[in-house]
């Protein structure tokens, strides 16, 4: 059975539909990527999973369980963890406020907490420089470690990550990257939504091509990366000699 | 001199009630743009239940510092439990429509609750029983007695606590986590529509301690009190920089302060126009108000 | 001729005949309480359609509109009774004096956030009805009575019926000038201020001047109301000008709907009627009104009448086969730059999201930036549109620098662009949406248009045929009447390009047109992208689609990490190493998995 099981989803905003009937699994251990256009859906696909959109029809199954009709904060708490496009952090808080409130469900256990956001610090010493700044005062980078590192102090089942990489330098996508690797590693399965197709397709196992609310194309990332269509309209056109 | 601060002790007494009554509107502007007309009115209705307590007990052998504090906390409780009620009823399942029409409902329920208590206690003034002795001292001719500061030290220790709440505890971060991003705040595993209704629970609190404080202190009140005292307030949050907490308790002193001297030096008349000039001329220098918090800016 | 007719167009002509015929009849079969009534809730029908103005159309929150009715009033009660002039005098004054003091309140505040508006007003509110209660010449708290009745020629106006009928004559007159006025561009102008006011600046409107003219319009309504007020009365006092009468007219406007003629005359109805009907539960009145006005707000938050779509348009014929772009003229250059930029900067926080970025446009090229999300190709876009304003560097079109315009005026000077999110009107029509880029074109004044002068119904006449020129040029002729949320993604990118295409613009910026479009559609907007240049135009393109920017584009500038990286051809970029590494990706780097392994190690728990 697989870790999230999405059946015919539908998805719209008033009359105008973003998602025509999509299915998509993520199983255990798995990193999947979801690549297309901006606006072809991706970024409604993952918001859905999280329940922050309703959808009009189809399922969307995690864990075992029907979370169509569940409300977010329920879904966090079956080990769903979101880090959403833009990072979205509070920028008004601290760097140290931001990462507790990613185990607000363990506030009734303090020392667990406590515990796990020291290993999170040992993981991102930077963030532990940092941690009585405003958030709102990090480089790109350093939020979106933050973004990540606050998803994962639920040690969720399951990790969506929405343009993980956006705006930040070359080097510094890499890194999240090998992030990514590194937390599935840890046996946490991934979705991530992604603008850089190429090095997408490279750190995933398998993929989706979202178009026009529909998915278009799916496979094992290794073969999605030589597939001629993908390679013209999401890895440089079929004319670039480096491709 | 001492009738300066005569007039400064006078404004911080009042003041320290405006803040109180500010501090909700500001909480729930804060977090879901509320402009919440109906808040005045729960520090109106917080004042009559503490009446009807204290008129009860009154009757009865009960010391009279034992009644006062039963007032006071039946008051908070009962109103906080009407603020909760009045939010899930008639605010949550407008949450997601236009700021307008929300407005409109709080617009209302506000005169649902003045109108309610004219049907239960009548147009009139009621009296609350005469608690408070004039006894005080006297500092260089300026007279301070311990009502006030009885009252400014209450209105002091809820603002602290509210404070400490807001800004120390898991729940306070969650609430100024939510005002920033709700959704993000939603991903967190945060309750967002149980926060909210502890945002109004925590407004009426203390709104209603302001009532029953107030009730005590000027001893006459009725069922149109909350309307002027609320506009005060809200102009109080406005000029703080409202979803400003810290702002909203100092903005209600100072309009405590304007309302004094304007009543000492110009004349109790023109207070008003006194009060509305100043939050204008601030708004106009500094359109955030004047503890306000820059809007962050995103690309 | 293409006539988008409403479904049911004739139920409101039916509903306003009958109110109509019982709205005269009324007097000759009612008793003098009920025409009583009738006036309160005429009189309440002139405040709404006035506020509604404020409110409704322009989405501005006014809480002290009761003051502009007392100034009203006061005007005509102490020219009567002091300057001893007949009413019919006093009104010109009681309209000039409302008008001033919405530009003296409206000038400083009118840049404030709405809600910061409410407060201002609400005080402006208080601070004229203490001043009326504790100025001697205003009778103070006892206010001013003795005004006479009007005349009508030389027929004094003082019974219940002639009370009333005056009541209907102002509120036709109301009615007239505020529909005629908000079927101008200046009533769309309003209408796009309160659905997007960012989009609305950045495709022309003046916004603050269209404010400005939402503001004064309603506070001559309030003054106009407020004399015929002081007339009915014969006695004004402060307590008919509070805080609660602001915000009754208010909740008027809201409950009824909110830019809704109908629904404000029905919401005046409901808050002045209602009560008067409850009166046999006495002393619960108030009381189960409140609940009612939460009831009906619960269950119609949207306004017991709202506003319809104005789909109706009756467009100019435009022969079959002419589907050209309105003709540009490409006046003789005197350079071939159209706009330069030189050291551009703009940080946000601590975070630079552009970094003395520097290029050229020239005129008639396609130029596409790319680069990865984040690399602040929009906020090049919002520094060049007047947006936002640039950290530091320079901008200049056609010779002249143009940092710190807002947003408007660079419009007006002939760059045009769209929004990366559709930031379309959604609740306008689709030929709406285009007439309201025409801003920047109109020459015959607001007056003009309200007076259906020949030179302003021409001139509408002509951008009307420009409108429907542009919807076939983006191929959404057909749907002129829709409601433009309610188009599909890619019909709503199409319409945006309409919209900024018609202040005539000569640079046309498009922020990611291709989002959300299927292959075809893609292949279409190709299409367009050339024959917009074909018609003059210059585009500048943000994009990520890879095969449309390597089809369309003259040249392409990659940016990445708000720094120019790469300028070039769609070839030369596809070779250059620092694209390919920083965008486009490179298969040879297989083994970076490994970086920073270091910072990696301690990942357990």
């Amino acid at each position: 059975m697989g870790l999230l099981e999405i059946r015919d989803l539908h998805v719209a905003y008033g009359k105008i539909e973003a998602l025509r009937g999509i299915d998509l699994d993520v199983a255990e251990g798995e990193i999947v990527a979801l690549l297309g256009s901006n606006g072809a859906g991706k970024t409604t696909t993952l918001r859905t999973i999280s329940g922050l959109l309703r959808p009009r029809s189809g399922q969307v199954l995690f864990a075992g369980t029907e979370v169509n009709r569940l409300r977010a904060h329920e879904i966090v708490a079956l080990g769903l963890g979101h880090v959403p496009e833009g990072r979205r952090i509070f920028s008004s808080l601290t760097v140290d406020e931001n990462l507790k409130l990613g185990g607000f469900l363990l506030r009734k256990r303090p020392n667990e907490l406590t515990r796990r956001a020291q290993s999170l610090y040992e993981t991102f010493p930077r963030l532990y420089e940092r941690r009585t700044q405003l958030a709102g005062t990090l480089s790109g980078g350093e939020q979106q470690m933050l973004a990540i590192a606050r998803a994962l102090v639920l040690k969720p089942k399951l990790l969506i990550l929405d343009e993980p990489s956006m705006g930040l330098a070359p080097k510094l996508v890499h890194m999240i990257f090998s992030i990514i690797s590194k937390i599935r590693a840890e046996g946490v399965s991934i979705l991530v939504v992604e603008q850089n197709a190429r090095q997408a397709l490279r750190t995933a196992d398998r993929a989706y091509v979202l178009e026009s609310g529909r998915i278009a194309l799916a496979g094992p990332a290794r073969e999605l990366a030589s597939d001629r269509r993908v390679r013209a309209a999401y890895l440089g056109g079929d004319a670039t000699a480096a491709g | 001199m001492s009738t300066f601060f005569q007039l400064v002790i006078e404004g911080l007494t009042i003041g320290s009630f405006y803040s109180l009554v500010a501090l909700g509107y500001t909480m729930v502007y804060g977090i879901i743009r509320l402009i919440n007309f109906a808040h005045g009115d729960l520090f109106m209705v917080g004042a009559f239940i503490g009446w009807t307590v204290l008129t009860t007990l009154a009757a009865t052998h009960v010391p009279w510092g034992l009644g006062l504090l039963a007032a006071l906390v039946i008051a908070m409780l009962l109103t906080a439990v009407l603020g909760v009620a009045i939010e899930k009823v008639a605010y949550e399942p407008l949450l997601r429509s236009s700021r307008l029409s929300i407005l409109i409902t709080a617009l209302g329920v506000s005169l649902a609750l003045e109108n309610g208590v004219l049907l239960i206690y009548g147009p009139g003034f009621n009296t609350y029983p005469h608690l408070l002795t004039q006894a005080g001292f006297s500092i260089g001719g300026v007279e301070i007695n311990d009502a006030q500061i009885g009252m400014m030290l209450l209105s002091f220790l809820l603002m602290l606590g509210l404070y400490i709440f807001v800004h120390h505890t898991f729940v306070g971060t969650a609430m100024r986590a939510l005002a920033v991003d709700q959704d993000a705040a939603r991903l967190m595993g945060i309750d967002v529509e149980n926060v909210i209704r502890l945002t109004f629970l925590l407004g009426a609190l203390l709104a209603a301690a302001a009532g029953v404080m107030e009730g005590v202190y000027y001893t006459q009140i009725n069922f149109f009190m909350g309307f002027l005292l609320g506009l005060r307030a809200f102009t109080a949050a406005v000029l703080g920089g409202i979803g400003n907490i810290p702002g909203a308790m100092a903005g209600g002193l100072l309009i405590g302060l304007l309302e004094a001297f304007g009543a000492g030096y110009i004349s109790s008349r023109w207070t008003d126009v006194f009060v509305f000039a100043v939050l204008i001329i601030v708004l106009a220098v500094k359109p955030t108000g004047l503890f306000g918090e820059r809007v962050v800016e995103r690309m | 001729m293409t006539n988008i007719a409403a479904t049911r167009r004739g139920v409101p002509y039916a509903i306003a005949a009958a109110s109509i015929l019982a709205v005269v009849v009324l007097p000759f079969v009612s008793s003098s309480y009920v025409i009583d009534v009738a006036t309160t809730i005429i009189t309440f029908a002139v405040l709404g359609l006035g506020l509604n103005i404020v409110v409704g159309y322009a989405g501005l929150l006014d809480l002290g509109y009761a003051a502009f009715f007392a100034i009203g009033a006061y005007t005509t009660a102490l020219l009567e009774t002091l300057g001893h002039q007949p009413f019919w005098v006093t009104l010109p004054f009681s309209i000039l004096f409302a008008a001033i003091s919405g530009i003296i309140i409206g000038y400083p505040t009118l840049r404030l956030r709405s809600d910061y508006l409410a407060i201002v007003t609400l005080g402006f509110g208080e601070i004229t009805r203490i001043v009326a209660t504790n100025l001697g010449i205003t009778g103070g708290p006892n206010g001013i009575y003795g005004i006479a009745s009007p005349t009508f020629f030389g027929h004094a106006l003082a019974s219940p019926r002639a009370v009333y009928e005056l009541g209907l004559g102002f509120l036709a007159v109301v009615l007239v000038f505020t529909s005629r006025l908000t079927r101008t561009r200046l009533g769309r102008a309003w209408i796009s201020i309160r659905e997007d006011e960012t989009a609305a600046e950045a495709i022309g409107i003046p916004t603050l001047k269209v404010k400005m003219l939402a503001y004064v319009m309603g506070a001559v309504v309030g003054g106009f109301g407020g004399s015929f007020f002081a007339a009915r009365f014969g006695a004004i006092d402060p307590t008919s000008f509070t805080y609660l009468q602001s915000v009754t007219i208010l909740i008027i406007v809201v409950l009824g709907g909110m830019g809704s003629t109908p629904g404000v005359m029905l919401g005046a109805a409901i808050v002045a009627g209602l009560p008067e009907a409850l009166r046999f539960l006495q002393l619960w009145r108030e009381f189960v009104f409140a609940i009612g006005l939460v009831v009906l707000m619960l269950v119609r938050p949207q306004g017991m009448w709202p506003a319809p779509l104005r789909r109706r348009v009756t467009l100019p014929p435009l022969a079959a086969e002419d589907e050209s772009l309105v003709p540009i003229a490409v006046e003789p250059g005197t350079s071939d730059v159209l706009l330069e930029v030189d050291g551009l900067s703009r940080n946000f926080g601590g975070v630079r999201a552009v970094n003395g970025v520097r290029f050229g446009i020239r005129r008639g090229e396609i130029l596409s930036i790319i680069g990865p999300n984040g690399a602040g190709k929009t906020t090049v876009f919002n520094c060049l549109t007047g947006v936002i304003r640039p950290t530091s560097g320079r901008i200049s079109w056609l010779g002249s620098s143009i940092v710190g315009l807002a947003p408007h005026r660079v419009v007006g000077l002939g760059l045009s662009r769209t929004f990366q999110g559709v930031r379309l009107f959604a609740n306008m029509t689709v030929y709406e949406n285009v007439l309201v880029g025409m801003e920047p074109r109109y020459r015959t004044s607001i007056p003009a248009a309200v007076l259906g002068l020949h030179a302003a119904s021409e001139e509408d006449r002509r951008h009307l045929l420009s409108c429907r020129r542009l919807l076939r040029f983006v191929g959404l002729e057909e749907r002129a009447g829709e409601r433009a949320g309610d188009l599909p993604y890619g019909d709503q990118r199409r319409l945006e390009i309409a919209r900024a295409l018609a202040s005539e613009p000569r640079l046309l910026l498009l922020d990611e047109p291709a989002a959300g479009m299927n292959p075809t559609e893609k292949r279409d907007l190709m299409g367009l992208i050339r024959r917009i240049r074909d018609g003059g135009i210059t585009v500048v393109l943000i994009e990520h689609d890879m095969m449309l920017v390597m089809g369309v584009s003259d040249r392409i500038i990659v940016m990445d990490h708000g720094e120019v990286i790469a300028e070039g051809t769609p070839a030369e970029v596809q070779r250059n190493d620092r694209v390919i590494d920083a965008y486009l990706g490179d298969d040879e780097q297989e083994t970076d998995g490994e970086l920073r392994q270091e910072e990696l190690s301690a990942w357990d728990s």
